[in-house]
């Protein structure tokens, strides 16, 4: 019961005026740069640093929770307006949710993506509360064959799901693999496949291949077969609010995508990618309206965005229990706290209970905020779509460009940007999947990273990369992905 | 509410070439690329057994087998449906001039962002993609792209983002 | 509340607005975040601010891995001629760049200020049968493929600190079964669950989780002991290795002369100062200050000793 009276003890600090409006601010500012694709809460967080200066540090704290959340927010809703994901964390949104969009139920989407983010984000913060510590351990407990496990295991599961050929779901995956490989190699600093070309040498950035797949590539697309004269139009059907329907194919994927998100957000280079991934293709598998995915399927918006935005909750567990940053966005609040003289780990939820309280209540009061903010909002974010596609189109590709300017200020990746749009044309005229490319690319270099780990530790021996519970078991559900539905149909052939 | 979408029939036709056998090409050209860059870097490495180069030979042998795989398929006349999208289906006949134009307003960027800054660069990209789209009131477009580039440009540098001054070269 | 508190948002908010669009400072941090360059520019900044030396706004792009030289690189690319733009770099960007034939040639930049040392502990996981160095340098030298030590990028001072550890314990060089992680949050997370036998680490990196209990500290590179860390020094163990992890501040490639002189005038202003100290202490950094011209040529020398040694430990071609 003490937590619990700490915690009301947090909510009086985070429910100070001064401080709900620190939260509004920090939410209106997450929003507002989480709609450029490619910058995400890390850069966000970091460029508000300064505020630290003057202000007292719970509520500096306060408003970055706000941005965090702010952020990811203002990404789903990119992705699944105008299939622009910015961030990783919300890729596997824009692949249902654009689609639900485009058939005129992008209120649903937008309405289960922010409840969604809700209830994962609500689900997480109180795990947060109440098992801090126990789960900040899974953070030591992964070795890197674990980690390579859960890549294999990332990788298998999208594979069975890839698009209709299998050859070019390889080859699209394969594409990716290569760009992944792109830049100095992190083991022994020799430079890969960069062929002399300084701009090369730190990789290729992901939210350029993001972006120029998606936006670039579609808007290339698009314009080679839009029929100008067209007057037709869609109207909005369904409701506005989620149909009863909507909620009942909802609740579990959120359920799902929030225990998912949670955990893998906890470890150091979890992220948001592999628990997004993980929920889309378990959401698929589940499913009982199998048909609707590619086409627009509930699920497949509400399972990612829960284990985005738990993601999001759970990298501040190692960071707030001992002073561990697994992710961009930890370590930049770590710095802010070390702005302040304080050093986050055991110690400070004793020695500074009101600022560790108030910022963990402030995670429920700024997701409470975003809701209330953004659900009045999804009627007018609708209405973007009634812009017409001249304007809309060009209205998306100016934004495209300038998220990739921002990212680094380098010409290379926006010629990289006209390139990887053209393939992502010829990707869509010869009906090659997207998704695969990027998984590619983000689970590609981790594998390998972990793999040769984990081979250098074990002086080569492959054993090793069997030798823990952990990396066992989820070598054994990736290969029940890749054997299951051979095994089925050869059952019901017997039977 | 009104929205002006075109809508879409959900049948794709085969409007793409009956034997694209420059995609397979393409394919096992990249592959080539990636065992070339693969060729200069060990492939071992003391005690991992993986060096920095085993990745690459594996992805680049890959996509060469891949290519020849999709070679295969299209010689045994493989159909390739392009993708339905709600705006455009699949079935229609691509319109070059408008791939090209909208092309173009992606490849200005690299021409112009860094000399002439992002406002100049989203009136310029805008007016292009509108143009691909049918869009002929040239002068409104080209104001609204300018508008649009103008306001970004203001909200992302005030929120602290750097992505170059206003107008490069009048050093504004 | 009083109104002074009430406005101070809205104020913060009206100067957030209009303040970050003219300070256009960028500094690169060619570390994974929360490393120690990260808190050397992001500290070195907030003292200039607190100390009223620099208060404008500061754009921090972390880019890590290879030493500093993937993050430098795009730097170079990225910055090059710009009149306000810094990179963070250190001892261990030396080595990277000859260990891997880096195209980076430090000399092309501005040398503006060396500004801390950091020396380096050895730790093992607390449940470790090795109490002192010496235990754990026989297991090693019993057999160094077994026990794998982790740290920072290949050729880094990490690196050369166990090589030359080696080396005066005896142990070919070349047998070391050395792993390279990518941030010292991983390099913590390997020891404590075994999978390295060891970690070689900066002090700011290590002390907490040895004050948490979770590793053990066996050694400090320093000549002398650190007051506050009771650990005996390599050379107490018997082992003369001696050597730091310097970090510094260098200005983009043709920087503006009256930039350049500003920058170290301003870190010159900056080491002297109050919060700077504060730093300092809290940080466990030494101070280890060199501005302008003379730590180019620091550098240089840096440069050529750094050579030497991965030359001998075989380490560099």
């Amino acid at each position: 019961m003490e937590t619990f009276s700490l915690l009301l003890q947090g909510f009086e600090v985070a429910l100070q005026p001064i401080n709900l409006f620190w939260a509004l601010v920090g939410s209106v500012l997450g929003t507002a740069i989480g709609i450029l694709p490619g910058i995400g809460p890390a850069l966000t967080i970091a460029l508000l640093l300064p505020v630290t200066i003057s202000v007292a540090p719970t509520s500096a704290f306060i408003m970055f929770a706000g941005v965090l959340y702010g952020a990811m927010y203002g990404g789903s809703t990119t992705s699944i307006l105008i299939n622009t994901p910015g961030e990783a964390g919300s890729m596997m949104t824009a692949l249902e949710g654009n689609k639900m969009a485009r058939a005129g139920r992008g209120a649903s989407a937008l309405a289960t993506a922010a409840i969604g983010s809700f209830v994962a984000g609500t689900i997480a913060t109180l795990a947060l509360t109440f098992a801090a510590p126990a789960i900040a351990e899974i953070a030591f407990y992964f070795r890197p064959a674990d980690y390579f496990a859960l890549t294999v295991l990332a990788f298998t599961s999208m594979a069975v799901v890839m698009g209709t050929s299998r050859v070019r779901g390889f080859i699209s995956l394969f594409l990716g693999l290569a760009l992944g490989l792109i830049g100095i190699d992190q083991m022994t600093g020799q430079a890969r496949l960069t062929f002399g070309v300084p701009g090369l040498f730190d990789g290729m950035e992901l939210a350029v291949v993001l972006v120029s797949l998606f936006a670039v590539g579609e808007i290339l697309y698009v314009a080679s077969r839009y029929r100008k004269n067209s007057s037709e139009i869609i109207p909005i059907r369904g409701q506005i609010w989620m149909s009863r329907e909507d909620w009942k194919r909802s609740w579990k994927p959120w359920l799902r995508g929030a225990s998912l998100g949670f955990p893998i957000g906890a470890l150091p280079g979890g992220g948001s990618e592999i628990p997004t991934m993980l929920s889309y293709t378990l959401e698929r598998k589940l499913t009982k309206h199998p048909e609707e995915f590619g086409k627009g399927a509930i699920e497949g918006v509400a399972g990612p965005e829960a284990a985005n935005n738990a993601a999001a909750a759970g990298i501040l567990i190692p960071l707030l229990t001992l002073g561990l940053p697994t992710s961009a966005t930890a370590a930049v609040l770590l710095a802010a706290f070390q702005n302040y003289g304080l050093q986050p780990g055991p110690f400070l939820f004793s020695s500074n209970p009101q600022l560790v309280w108030g910022l963990i209540a402030s995670l429920y009061v700024g997701n409470a905020m975003l809701l209330v903010l953004n659900l009045p909002l999804v009627g007018i974010w609708v209405r973007l779509l009634s812009i017409p596609a001249p304007q809309l189109y060009g209205g998306i590709l100016v934004f495209a460009t300038i998220g990739i300017w921002g990212v680094a200020n380098s010409l290379v990746d926006v010629i990289a940007m006209v390139i990887i749009g053209v393939a992502g044309y010829v990707m869509r005229v010869y009906d090659f999947p997207i998704a695969p490319v990027l998984i590619g690319l983000i689970l590609g270099p981790m594998a390998e990273q972990q793999l040769r780990t984990a081979l250098a530790a074990g002086q080569g021996n492959p054993i090793m990369l069997v030798s823990t519970p952990l990396s066992v078991i989820f070598l054994t559900i990736a290969a029940l992905f890749l054997l299951a539905p051979l095994l089925l149909r050869r059952l019901r052939a017997n039977a | 509410m009104p929205s002006n979408w075109p809508q879409s029939d959900t049948a794709g036709g085969g409007a793409a070439a009956p034997r694209p056998w420059w995609l397979g090409g393409l394919v096992i050209a990249l592959g080539c690329v990636c065992l070339y860059g693969a060729f200069s870097l060990p492939q071992a490495a003391r005690y991992a057994g993986v060096g920095p180069g085993l990745f690459v030979t594996l992805v680049g042998s890959g996509l060469v087998l891949l290519g020849l795989l999709l070679l295969m398929q299209i010689a045994r006349g493989e159909k390739f449906v392009p993708q339905d999208t709600e705006d455009a289906s699949g079935s229609d006949k691509a319109d070059m001039t408008a791939f090209l134009t909208a092309l173009a307003a992606a490849i200005v960027p690299v021409l112009t962002i860094e000399a002439l800054g992002v406002p100049f660069t989203a009136m310029l990209s805008f007016t292009l993609v509108a143009r691909a789209f049918g869009s002929r009131k040239t002068v409104i477009d080209l104001i609204t792209g300018a508008i649009l580039g103008s306001l970004a440009w203001l909200l992302f540098t005030q929120l602290g983002l750097q992505i170059g001054s206003f107008l490069p070269l009048a050093g504004i | 509340m009083n109104l002074k508190t009430a406005l101070l948002p809205l104020a913060m908010f009206a100067a957030l607005a209009t303040g970050t669009a003219q300070a256009q400072v960028n500094l690169m941090l060619p570390a994974n975040p929360g490393g120690g360059w990260d808190s050397t520019g992001r500290q070195a900044f907030q003292a200039m601010n607190e100390a009223g030396i620099y208060t404008g706004g500061v754009n921090f792009t972390n880019k890590g891995g290879a030493g500093g030289t993937i993050g430098l690189a795009e730097f170079q690319g990225s910055q090059s001629g710009k009149p306000d733009a810094l990179a963070v770099f250190g001892a261990i960007t030396v080595g990277s760049i000859i260990l891997n034939n880096s195209p980076i040639d430090l000399s092309q930049f501005r040398p503006i200020a060396r500004l801390t040392a950091e020396y380096l502990v050895i730790a093992v996981s607390a449940d470790s049968p090795h109490q002192s160095l010496q235990d754990l340098v026989e297991a090693v030298k019993a057999d160094p493929g077994a026990n794998a030590v982790g740290g920072g990028s290949a050729g880094g001072v990490d690196h050369i600190a166990l090589a030359l550890l080696a080396q005066a314990a005896d142990i070919p060089v070349a047998d070391l079964n050395y792993i390279p992680q990518a941030s010292g949050a991983e390099t913590v997370t390997g020891i404590v669950n075994g999978t390295l036998a060891a970690g070689i680490s900066g002090i700011s990196e290590f002390q907490q989780f040895a004050e948490q209990g979770r590793i053990r500290i066996l050694g400090i590179t320093s000549a002398e002991r650190k007051a506050g860390l009771d650990v005996p020094t390599f050379k107490e163990a018997g082992y003369d290795v001696d050597i730091a992890n310097w970090r510094g501040f260098l200005g983009a490639p043709g920087m503006p002369e009256d930039n350049y002189q500003t920058w170290v005038d301003r870190f010159t202003q900056m080491n002297g100062s109050e919060p700077w100290q504060k730093v300092l202490e809290t940080q466990g950094w030494d101070q280890f200050f060199l501005s302008g011209e003379e730590f180019g040529t620091f550098i240089k020398e840096e440069n050529e000793r750094i050579g030497a040694i991965l030359k001998e430990a075989g380490l560099a071609k």
